[in-house]
């Protein structure tokens, strides 16, 4: 086992703050209960796995909970159905899928995110960002593209989202493993 | 990893004085305004050459464009001492580096012309040629002010019709002050499609490619 599993929050991890309400064109009407859970930033499971600022993991990444990085990842961290969190000391040189994913830290690659993408401020992007909601705060750095359109689902309709997030939220869903 | 230069949000050519520091205005831009017409049609590349703005990327999202970022000024700034006092064609094709397929419909080049020498202006609307489609805009403010801030401004999208103008320096430095013949001869292949005086001594141009 290269990297730390925790059931509970690690202390060295604050909470993330919440994230700014999102700016719009049109005047901003409060938003309904249901569409609240775009709205709110993901909060870090309870089950989140962890990799530890001192861990180096070249190779996939790939799992069934939430996952945190603070050391060094090269290759692909594969969590689609997931929130991955890259922490203020992660250093990723891969390309990144997930559900919902956070940057504080610096990735080197592409960003695939099934709801949405987070570049907080102190965190850095070199690489496309494809996700149907993107939010850079100021005085993060970006360089690349981003892509707004809703990534395609492989299942048609609503029901293939609805299926995939109950898959993710099943109880026994856990567990992040490594392919080097 | 080392590939934002902590110079890059720096002054490239800091001079003159030292203004005190101004809470960001507000101006209605009517370039913008007939941009916003312009891409709401179709799904369009948009190069932003100003620094990641989040409240941008929200707005812009809007349109579902495909956004690219690259920050001009902080590439300028990040140029190593020996690569010459201007920026030629060589730092801009390597500053635009992209998949040869990548097409912009729309420039966002905000005030950063300003920031530029002419040579530069000129080496760099040949690269921007290369990277757009005929019909393609680009959206620029030129000031008609004697100086203009050190740094270029940080402009924020409030709607469709209104930018806020964020100071990033109190220093200030001259002004080009180009004229609209100079900005169309330095653009070449580009020409004006629509161009608004704005009260506050800001020139607004909607440039179309060729």
């Amino acid at each position: 086992m290269v990297w730390k599993k925790s059931d509970d929050p690690p202390t060295h991890h604050p909470e993330p703050t919440p994230a700014p309400r999102p700016m719009t064109a049109s005047a901003p009407t409060p938003s309904p209960a249901p569409t609240s859970a775009m709205n709110e930033p993901p909060r870090r499971s309870s089950t989140n796995a962890t990799i530890g600022p001192s861990i180096f993991i070249k190779g996939d990444l790939s799992g069934e909970e939430d996952l945190v990085i603070e050391g060094r990842v090269e290759g692909k961290v594969d969590l689609k159905q997931n929130n991955v969190t890259i922490g203020k000391n992660g250093r990723v040189r891969a390309d990144v899928f997930g559900k919902v994913v956070i940057i504080e830290g610096e990735v080197d690659g592409n960003v695939f995110a099934r709801e949405q993408a987070i570049l907080r401020q102190a965190g850095a992007i070199r690489g496309n960002i494809t996700a149907p909601r993107v939010m850079l705060e100021d005085g993060s750095r970006f360089k690349g593209s981003i892509d707004m359109e809703a990534p395609k689902e492989t299942g048609s309709g609503p029901s293939s989202r609805q299926n995939s997030d109950r898959e993710a939220n099943r109880p026994e869903a856990t567990g992040v493993k490594a392919t080097a | 990893m080392s590939w934002f230069s902590s110079r890059g949000s720096g002054p490239r050519k800091e001079q003159g004085r030292v203004q005190t520091e101004v809470e960001p205005d507000v101006h209605r831009s009517l370039a913008l305004a007939a941009l916003c017409e312009e891409i709401r049609r179709r799904k369009l590349q948009v190069l932003d050459l100003g620094s990641a703005v989040g409240s941008n990327v929200e707005f812009l999202s809007q349109y579902g464009c495909k956004l690219f970022i690259e920050d001009l000024y902080a590439a300028l700034s990040s140029r190593a001492p020996g690569e010459g006092e201007l920026a030629g064609p060589n730092f801009f094709a390597e500053f635009l580096s992209l998949p040869e397929d990548t097409r912009f419909d729309v420039v966002l080049a905000w005030d950063l012309f300003d920031y530029l020498q002419r040579k530069e202006l000129a080496a760099f609307s040949e690269q921007l040629r290369n990277l757009t489609n005929r019909g393609a805009l680009i959206f620029a403010l030129v000031s008609y002010h004697k100086t203009i801030p050190a740094q270029p401004y940080r402009f924020r999208i409030k709607d469709e019709q209104h930018l806020i103008y964020e100071r990033r320096t109190g220093a200030d430095r001259p002004s080009p002050r180009l004229a609209p013949a100079e900005v169309t001869g330095l653009l070449k292949g580009f020409r004006v499609d629509r161009s608004f005086l704005l009260k506050h001594g800001i020139q607004e141009y909607l440039l179309v490619r060729e």
